[in-house]
């Protein structure tokens, strides 16, 4: 090779170096300098991972002789998480084959059929204990999610109060749904830069962490063995009769506090899907208005006691029937004696459809007809101060209902008429009982309530700073000749032995008849049966208020079969709450 | 032996080797760790966090003292001497791995279903790169008697055994152990070397044809490797992403992200698994990630500079032997250095292929720090003259040349 040759393939190859080091230089500042903002938008959206942090949803909890306890619990169940990319196909099967056969949520075809998928959950629920046995089997990129579930050890305990959660997490009916909001508590957000495997690294300025806030612990004044008997006694008395439904309410009667709500039959919240359809879940004692039909004389005749338009001596002339609007409207009870001037006490115990008409006569100021201004006053009663066909505040989800408008449409007169033994109207359980216990406690409608509070630190405070109504309706003159008559309405309940002596009960009865067709079946063939009633220390106040009611579809049932629900607990109660005789 | 007399070594090839080291350590050590918990929570092993680090601080030590030996103790001229079987030794190396992984011996080391490696116990040795350097010092020497003898460019005498040789070592490298990078870095070695041999031009540009009509056939016959070259095509047209295209995407995302100044050493997202061979083959991405424009543009500074002064040591060579074994390191360290960063740019198709002294890995460093060490060495007996007639522009920006003077142009 010629000496002045060589020089010139030294410059090839310095060509070589120069250029191809230049064209990676170029090729580097397009990369890093020009694209660097999209290369930046690309690695954010592979590395950020952003969570949600799931809070804990609060227990539910009633109470035991005054105590927390818990009937509403979370599990940890935990989840399997693959990323498709990483994980080999035969190593999740192998891996579900040996542990989560069970719990398998997805197909791993369709799974692993997608491309670019980088996260998907395999199976679900599953407990701690075969979680534990797979994070040891230490299957390669196979990761376990934690996730809560409800689980509810009294099982199917007031499962019409307390409602469930599906299986998104969002709670649904009863307590669950209506409360929903304050047991799921707030999620927390998790935004952070992960690895391949979603670790969140500390690498990165804009991690943020908001911590999730846990759902409230509520505990619900319900007395859970009270429930539980009073529950047992309603199934009971369905098993007897050929009711289908039952529904119980018990309220203390001189704070609104709901200790036992029953709603027959149950179902099973944790596997809440099975059911014949969804009027299982309904609480029928918030949510359903409906007629309680001659529980509501109480109402009317409180009312013109309380106007000072009657007392329990007061008589008028039954024939057995009123004709108004043209209607012809019966007492049920047609026994000859009741013929003739007979006194509102009477009227009471017979449930004499006249009767409770005749007080309206008696609130408008005319013994002899309905007026205008004994709509107007019924209403008022009613309405304004007992509330009926209004929302009472209850904490949980309850219906409004209706109560007929005293100067609008048609045949007012007989629409009132039919309002004072509790018809042609539609109100709810939890109202009817609210306005019971002002007719017999003195006077006082206060808001009926199912919550004790929230419990936290083992300290229950209250749920609400909101002071409760607390409406003095009556004066305590017609709340006592209310409860004279209520009591003297049980008479044959004492002579039959049921009512034992030392204690005030009484109640009241009620049987509605079914609309069909839009109009009153007079048939009778399908009836609703209602019984409310109080159990007191003789001589003293109430203490609770009982409401029962029993339906079936195409059956008859009278306030006579709720009033034998009735019976069974009220001496259930005084038994359970040690209530002592009077003296 | 050397007409020239002893002088000093080139310090600026002796601290780029050794700076080179340095920040590939320092690297390793930030991302080793995020390396060892991808591996043990993907893959289940048990990987210290400091075991990549430790593993790299092991191989710089074998390579400074491989350094070391070739630069100041072994003279190349016994090298030399036994060019003949070195390179026997290593054909038959290459060759031995063929037959123990053939016969599925524990003593091949195989990964993703390529047999690279002796397993020797604690260590592992990739023949490969042996090869490489066998390769170098058989070429010189075999180049440098045929040219004596006046036999270059001849069938029998020339052509037959050369490409005998070099056939061998590419059929075992490549098709053996299906190493396409070490293939690529033997064929710029074997066309460096015969570029400086004297062969007439036309048997040099027919072999280079012929090369390129073979590699061409090779890439087209082989799905695999059609499929990298789709999965280039597919990112530089910016088509839908795809298994095949997530590497080279990785990479460009790590050295897109880097900007100007990098994010810093530690704060590497990429290396947290994205990126697929973050610490070996794909370390330039996380260091462009890491250092940003500025300091991939000092590497490559650093590596253009170390590949310029090496030609200069070749330039300067008299002896035809010695500098042919610097054409030969020269062609291997620029294929290893361009074939690697432009398939992280996405410039060629994804090769495997490590960047010499930056990578993650043993017996690579050791080689070529012992070639670079024997290009040192023989640095210290370069000819005055023909640095004094160098090209300017090969000097610029080398501050404090002994030979050379700014103000003095030719």
């Amino acid at each position: 090779m010629s000496q002045n040759k060589q020089p010139t393939k030294y410059q090839i190859l310095r060509s070589i170096v120069l250029v191809a080091l230049a064209i990676i230089v170029v090729r580097l500042f397009f990369i890093q300098i020009v694209e660097h903002q999209s290369w930046v938008a690309k690695a954010d959206a592979q590395h950020t991972l952003l969570e949600t942090i799931t809070p804990k949803r609060g227990e539910v909890y009633m109470l035991d002789k005054g105590d927390p306890v818990a009937i509403v619990l979370n599990q940890s169940t935990y989840q399997i998480v693959i990323d498709p990319a990483v994980t080999e196909k035969s190593v999740i099967e192998d891996v579900m084959k040996e542990y989560a056969k069970d719990y398998q949520a997805a197909d791993l075809d369709e799974i692993y059929g997608q491309e670019g998928l980088r996260y998907a959950i395999v199976a679900k629920n599953i407990p701690r204990t075969t979680a534990e046995k797979i994070a040891e089997s230490g299957a390669p990129a196979v990761w376990l999610k934690k996730t809560n579930q409800r689980v509810y050890p009294e099982g199917e305990l007031a499962s019409g109060l307390l409602g469930f959660v599906n299986a998104d997490g969002v709670g649904q009916y009863g307590v669950e749904g209506s409360l929903g909001n304050l047991l799921a508590g707030k999620e927390g957000l998790l935004k952070t830069t992960a690895d391949i495997n979603k670790v969140a690294l500390s690498i990165g300025n804009d991690n943020i962490k908001i911590p999730a806030e846990d759902g409230k612990n509520i505990v619900l004044s319900i007395d859970r063995s009270l429930e539980k008997g009073v529950e047992d006694l309603a199934l009971a008395e369905i098993d007897k009769t050929a009711a289908t439904n039952a529904s119980v309410l018990v309220m203390e009667a001189n704070t609104g506090k709901v200790v036992a709500m029953a709603n027959l039959p149950n179902y099973n919240p944790s596997d809440y899907g099975n059911v014949a359809d969804a009027s299982a879940y309904v609480n029928y004692t918030t949510e359903v208005p409906y007629e309680p039909a001659s529980v509501c004389k109480n109402f009317a005749f409180s009312a013109a006691i309380n106007e000072g338009v009657m007392l329990p001596s007061t008589t008028y002339f039954n024939q057995g029937y009123e004709i108004v609007d043209g209607w012809k409207i019966q007492n049920a009870e047609q026994r000859s004696i009741l013929y003739g001037t007979i006194d509102m006490k009477t009227a009471l115990y017979w449930s004499l459809n006249t009767g409770s008409i005749h007080a309206l006569k008696l609130l408008g100021g005319n013994p002899n007809s309905i007026t205008q201004a004994g709509r107007e006053k019924l209403y008022d009663y009613y309405y304004n101060k007992f509330r009926l066909g209004r929302a009472t505040g209850i904490e949980i989800i309850e219906a409004e209902g209706f109560i007929p408008d005293p100067n609008e449409g048609w045949g007012r007169d007989s629409v009132y008429a039919n309002m004072t033994f509790g018809q042609n109207l539609g109100i709810t359980m939890i109202q009817t009982a609210t306005a019971f216990s002002a007719v017999v406690n003195g006077g006082y409608w206060r808001t009926p309530t199912v919550v004790e509070g929230i419990l936290a630190n083992n300290k229950i405070e209250p749920l609400t700073s909101e002071a409760p109504v607390e409406d003095k309706i009556l004066s305590d003159e017609t709340s006592a000749m209310m409860r004279d008559m209520l009591v003297n309405n049980r008479n044959y309940k004492v002579r039959a032995g049921i009512d034992r002596a030392g204690y005030a009960v009484g109640g009241k009865s009620g049987t509605a008849q079914v609309i069909k067709d839009g109009a009153y079946d007079d048939t009778m063939s399908e009836t609703v049966g209602t019984y409310i009633g109080f159990v007191a220390t003789e001589g003293e106040l109430p203490k609770y208020i009982i409401m029962a009611k029993m339906w079936g579809e195409g059956h008859y049932l009278d306030g006579g079969i709720a009033s034998n629900l009735f019976d069974t607990v009220s001496n259930y109660l005084i038994d359970y709450y040690k209530i002592k005789p009077g003296a | 032996m050397h007409k020239n007399r002893k002088h000093k070594s080139d310090l600026i090839i002796l601290f780029a080797t050794l700076g080179l080291m340095a920040l590939g350590l320092i690297v390793i050590y930030a991302i080793g760790p995020m390396r060892a918990n991808v591996l043990n929570s993907t893959y289940g092993t048990d990987y210290d966090p400091n075991s990549f680090f430790l593993g790299q601080l092991r191989s710089v030590i074998l390579s400074l003292a491989a350094f070391f030996l070739a630069f100041k103790v072994i003279p190349y001229k016994y090298l030399q001497k036994y060019a003949k079987p070195l390179m026997i030794a290593a054909i038959l190396m290459s060759a031995i791995l063929w037959v123990l992984a053939k016969a599925g011996s524990s003593l091949a080391k195989c990964e993703l279903g390529e047999c690279r490696w002796f397993n020797l116990g604690v260590v592992s040795f990739q023949p490969a790169e042996f090869l490489k350097l066998a390769l170098i010092v058989y070429l010189a020497d075999f180049l440098t008697r045929k040219k004596t003898e006046g036999n270059i460019g001849k069938w029998r005498e020339f052509w037959l055994p050369f490409l005998i040789v070099c056939g061998a070592s590419l059929a075992l490298v490549v098709v053996a152990q299906g190493d396409l990078g070490s293939g690529v870095a033997l064929i710029a070695i074997i066309f460096g070397m015969m570029l400086m041999s004297g062969i007439p031009a036309r048997q040099y540009l027919i072999m280079i044809a012929v090369v390129l009509v073979v590699s061409v056939a090779a890439v087209a016959t082989s799905s695999h490797r059609m499929q990298r070259v789709d999965a280039w095509i597919a990112t530089l047209t910016g088509s839908e992403s795809t298994d095949s295209t997530y590497h080279i995407e990785n990479a460009m995302m790590a050295i897109g992200v880097g900007g100007f100044f990098g994010v810093g050493i530690g704060n590497s997202v990429q290396a947290t698994g994205y990126l697929p061979e973050s610490i070996n083959d794909s370390v330039f991405a996380i260091m462009g990630e890491t250092f940003g424009f500025v300091g991939l543009f000092l590497i490559i500074a650093i590596f253009g500079l170390m590949l310029l002064r090496i030609l200069k040591v070749a330039e300067g060579t008299s002896e035809s032997n010695n500098r042919l074994f610097v054409i030969g390191v020269f062609s291997w360290m620029l294929a290893q250095v361009v074939v690697n960063i432009m398939a992280m740019t996405s410039l060629i198709p994804v090769t495997g292929i490590t960047l010499p002294l930056l990578s993650y890995g043993g017996t690579s460093m050791i080689f070529i720090a012992f070639a670079i060490g024997l290009v040192l060495q023989l640095s210290c007996y370069t000819s005055r003259e023909v640095i004094a007639n160098e090209d300017i522009s090969s000097r610029r920006g080398v501050r404090g040349s002994r030979y050379s003077s700014r103000r003095r142009s030719s």
